[in-house]
């Protein structure tokens, strides 16, 4: 079958580092073809190139068998070549149906004929997003969809998704995949990059494999398995330390119960939540998106009020504790790693050091008004080494760090403040897999020397082989305990749903 | 917060239920044991001259390995409580009102109507708990429903009267005589309290999840408690309105009450939270049931350490009483009508 669209020995560089080098790539019509990789390997920038965002600086691109190189992201769109980037590059302030016909706007536009077809257009695809509903009020996934949604509206016979399923609950992820079944039909070809090796499994027809910016591997999916892919991906097999059995006797037993949460409520997200934190153990917390999970250790860490009537009641060593702010909280040993490390964890521009510094700074350990730069850049060495964040210096600027050294740094912004209770927010959300298992072996670590750790997540591999024991959150509560070694992904997902 | 005190009145008296986990872990350890003996609503469990008797209804019945249960005695009401004293003396509460020790009737006094347990201390004194002064030991949750907390407690030495050690008890349930002292579990207000001969009193072990039943000592000194029924949020908003609890105990049968029970899910009359129970044909065993079976361990200090259980979707539910006998752990189940057996040695706590 002749490729739709066929890259011949492209490479690009950046200042003279080459992001991608001397690659092959072809994209048959029709076909799903996944494109894996850890963070830096080159999967956004071949991606880009072909999408018309960056141009080659060697090689070939052909477009159904013409060479071509488009020049900017509307010529491409306009040859059928759409990209849904993984930062969304929806208008705020316009609604949805605004967005979805931004740029394809006709010159006389009836405002409610729009929302009207937007409507049926979102329903068609299954998004149950408001067509009147402003950007900006939404939620990432819903971001993602309506992203999604204007890609597939654009009619391109050729659509490109960059970690399109990172923010979808697993019931959105569902129809997400029925959708790209449904284009794939109508003969669109999809490249599609993730950093779950599962849905690649699952979705794709073939598998192409970057690593360091060269192609290591393409293949038909069915010649793949997990272990194979991690292989391809980091040059070593990962398998036993990300995704490994748990049996009953490995793991940590519970120690002192340092937190007891009772019947705490905060309007209808969180509904009479109770469930204790111990000491030397990972509790990890599975939940949908908007199960009340994140608001419940919200509240844990005073970032949230709950309910002032009735509200319920927190004890810390059984004491009862009521935050007014998250500093009460930190000075109390309790520190929430967040899962938006871009708005919530991290100043970008800054360095290593001055991140690191600031969580000092929160927690009341260090005096704003005296810094001494010396001791700075001593706390930026001492915990880059610890957490072993690759940068050009200790004081590299955050943003431009990859994903998962950035999260490495919102990390150490929490541990600097020497908790006794850390929470983890998706602590590996947007993190290629060789830097899952570093921060993996983070998380083990604290509950080894005896802290008590939660992890949140919706990625159920990494809940089963972080946790000590489980907790489902469902519709604002906590609704079930598992053991990682009787809980199965059916059982989990059960509870999580019903 | 320095202003807490001040703004808790505004806030309102949050009523919080204690989540079941560390010690009090969900399990199916209940459910996964075989019966060892089937009989209707086993209360009382005790072990007796080498024999394990547990009564059931107005009978106390010898049960046994690989044979039917046999009938040892019967009496004119159901019995209530059971125990035997250093003199090998088997000791009988009836839901009457009677007490009998060695089957001849003890005078009481008139205060003594319910009577919820029986317990010997090993100098031979008689520890009894009465669970009401208003309802009959089955009678239970009404006294619950009417928030009663009229139980008292009383000893009786050796060749002594009885004589009342405390009243204004939430339902007193379950006796563990311990160095002259006696912990009694106190239902209603879910908690072990360790009361002394002179009335004075600590609390032992607070915040229950559900309500404790009766106390049995356990091998190595501690002790084994068991909880009848499990607290649910339903169950304390209608504990905290008023009006139509009243109007739910003038105007619904019993059986049917918002209330804890022994059982439950025998009749579609019953109280239910249709989608929170019962998802696509799934008995989902978190749902917040009205029944539950628990048994708890604790240690020398009254502290937990490990629980069976039957969740809301077993069957082994209501369980009110223990007995340690021979290295086996057995269980009485109310509303699963059967005793269980659990070896200790094998059971991997």
């Amino acid at each position: 079958m002749d490729p739709i669209v066929r890259l011949e020995d492209v490479t690009k560089t950046y200042r003279g580092v080459p992001a991608v080098k001397n690659v092959s790539f072809d994209l048959r019509k029709g076909e799903i073809h996944a494109l894996l990789g850890e963070n830096g390997a080159g999967k956004s920038t071949l991606t880009k190139i072909i999408a018309g965002v960056v141009d080659a600086t060697s090689g070939k691109m052909f477009h159904k068998g013409v060479e071509t190189a488009y020049a900017s992201p509307h010529a491409a769109l306009e040859a059928g070549i759409a990209m849904v980037f993984q930062e969304t590059s929806l208008v705020p302030s316009m609604t949805v149906a605004q967005n979805l016909y931004l740029g394809t706007e006709k010159f006389l536009n009836r405002l409610r004929g729009t929302y009207i077809s937007a409507q049926q257009f979102l329903q068609s695809l299954n998004f149950p997003v408001d067509p009147n509903a402003m950007v900006a009020t939404l939620g990432a996934a819903k971001r993602q969809m309506v992203e999604i949604a204007r890609a597939v509206h654009h009619n391109a016979e050729i659509i490109i998704f960059d970690e399109p399923t990172a923010t979808l609950t697993p019931e959105e992820k569902r129809h997400f995949f029925a959708l790209i079944r449904r284009l794939k039909a109508r003969g669109v070809s999809i490249v599609f990059i993730s950093h779950a090796l599962e849905e690649a499994l699952m979705i794709a027809d073939r598998i192409t494999i970057l690593r360091d910016g060269e192609l290591v591997i393409t293949d038909d999916t069915s010649a793949f398995d997990r272990d194979r892919i991690v292989a391809a991906m980091v040059g070593r097999s990962l398998s036993g330390q990300i995704y490994r059995q748990r049996d009953e006797t490995k793991l940590r037993k519970a120690g002192k119960k340092v937190l007891s949460v009772q019947d705490i409520s905060m309007s209808n997200i969180v509904r009479n939540n109770s469930f204790s934190i111990f000491e030397g153990q990972i509790t990890g917390v599975f939940g949908l998106i908007g199960s009340g999970r994140t608001e419940t250790f919200k509240i844990v860490s005073g970032i949230y009020k709950r309910d002032f009537r009735r509200g319920g009641a927190i004890e810390l060593d059984d004491k009862p504790v009521r935050y007014l702010v998250p500093s009460e909280a930190v000075a109390d040993g309790i520190v929430y790693v967040t899962e938006d490390r871009k708005s919530e964890g991290i100043f970008e521009t800054m360095g290593i050091a001055e991140n690191l510094f600031g969580g000092l700074l929160a927690a009341g350990r260090e005096k704003a008004w005296v810094i001494n730069q010396q001791e700075m850049r001593q706390l930026s060495a001492e915990w880059t080494r610890t957490l072993n964040i690759k940068a050009i210096n200790d004081n590299a600027r955050v943003v431009e760090l990859s994903g998962g050294n950035q999260q490495k740094v919102v990390i150490g912004k929490g541990l600097v403040q020497q908790p006794r209770i850390v929470i983890f927010d998706e602590p590996t959300r947007g993190v290629d897999v060789g830097a899952i298992a570093e921060i993996h072996q983070i998380i083990n670590r604290l509950a080894d020397e005896g802290l008590a750790v939660v992890v949140i997540s919706s990625y159920l591999p990494e809940i089963m082989n972080l946790s000590d024991r489980i907790l489902v959150c469902r519709q604002g509560r906590i609704v079930e305990e598992f053991s990682p070694a009787e809980a199965t992904e059916e059982k989990i997902m059960y509870a999580a749903v019903h | 917060m320095i202003l807490d005190p001040i703004l808790d009145v505004f806030r309102g008296k949050a009523v919080t239920i204690p989540p079941l986990d560390g010690a009090f872990r969900p399990n199916t350890r209940l459910d996964d044991l075989p019966a060892f003996a089937e009989l209707t609503e086993p209360d009382n469990l005790l072990a007796a001259d080498g024999r394990l008797l547990v009564s059931s209804g107005n009978a106390v019945l010898a049960i046994a390995s690989g044979s039917e249960p046999v009938v040892a005695e019967t009496f004119p009401s159901p019995v209530s409580a059971l125990a035997l004293s250093p003199s090998g003396d088997l000791t009988v509460g009836l839901e009457s009102g009677k007490l009998l020790i060695a089957g001849k009737e003890v005078s009481l006094p008139a205060e003594i109507r319910c009577i919820t347990a029986l317990a010997y201390a090993d100098d031979g004194m008689l520890w009894l708990a009465n669970g009401s002064a208003q309802y009959l030991a089955s009678q239970w949750a009404a006294d619950l429903m009417r928030k009663g907390a009229s139980g008292s407690l009383w000893s009786r030495a050796v060749g002594g009267d009885f004589r009342k050690v405390a009243g204004d008890i939430a339902f007193p349930y379950g006796l563990y005589p311990t160095r002259g002292d006696v912990v009694v579990s106190e239902s209603w207000r879910h908690q072990l309290v360790r009361f002394g001969a002179t009335g004075n009193h600590s609390t032992v072990l607070t915040h229950l999840p559900g309500y404790p039943a009766r106390l049995s000592p356990a091998g190595d000194g501690g002790a084994w408690l068991t909880l009848f029924a499990p607290r649910n949020r339903l169950i304390e908003f209608v504990l905290q309105e008023t009006h139509y609890r009243q109007d739910m105990i003038d105007q619904v049968p019993p059986a049917y009450w918002i209330a804890p029970a022994l059982a439950s899910n025998r009749s579609f009359l019953e109280p239910l939270q249709c989608g929170g129970i019962r998802t696509m044909g799934i008995h989902k065993p978190w749902s917040p049931s009205r029944s539950y079976g628990l048994v708890v361990r604790l240690d020398r200090a009254m502290q937990p350490q490990f629980s069976l259980h039957s969740r809301a979707n077993g069957t082994r539910h209501g369980i009110c009483s223990v007995a340690e006998k021979d290295g086996r752990l057995f269980v009485a189940s109310r509303g699963g009508d059967c005793v269980l057996s659990l070896d200790l040695a094998a059971g991997g706590f």
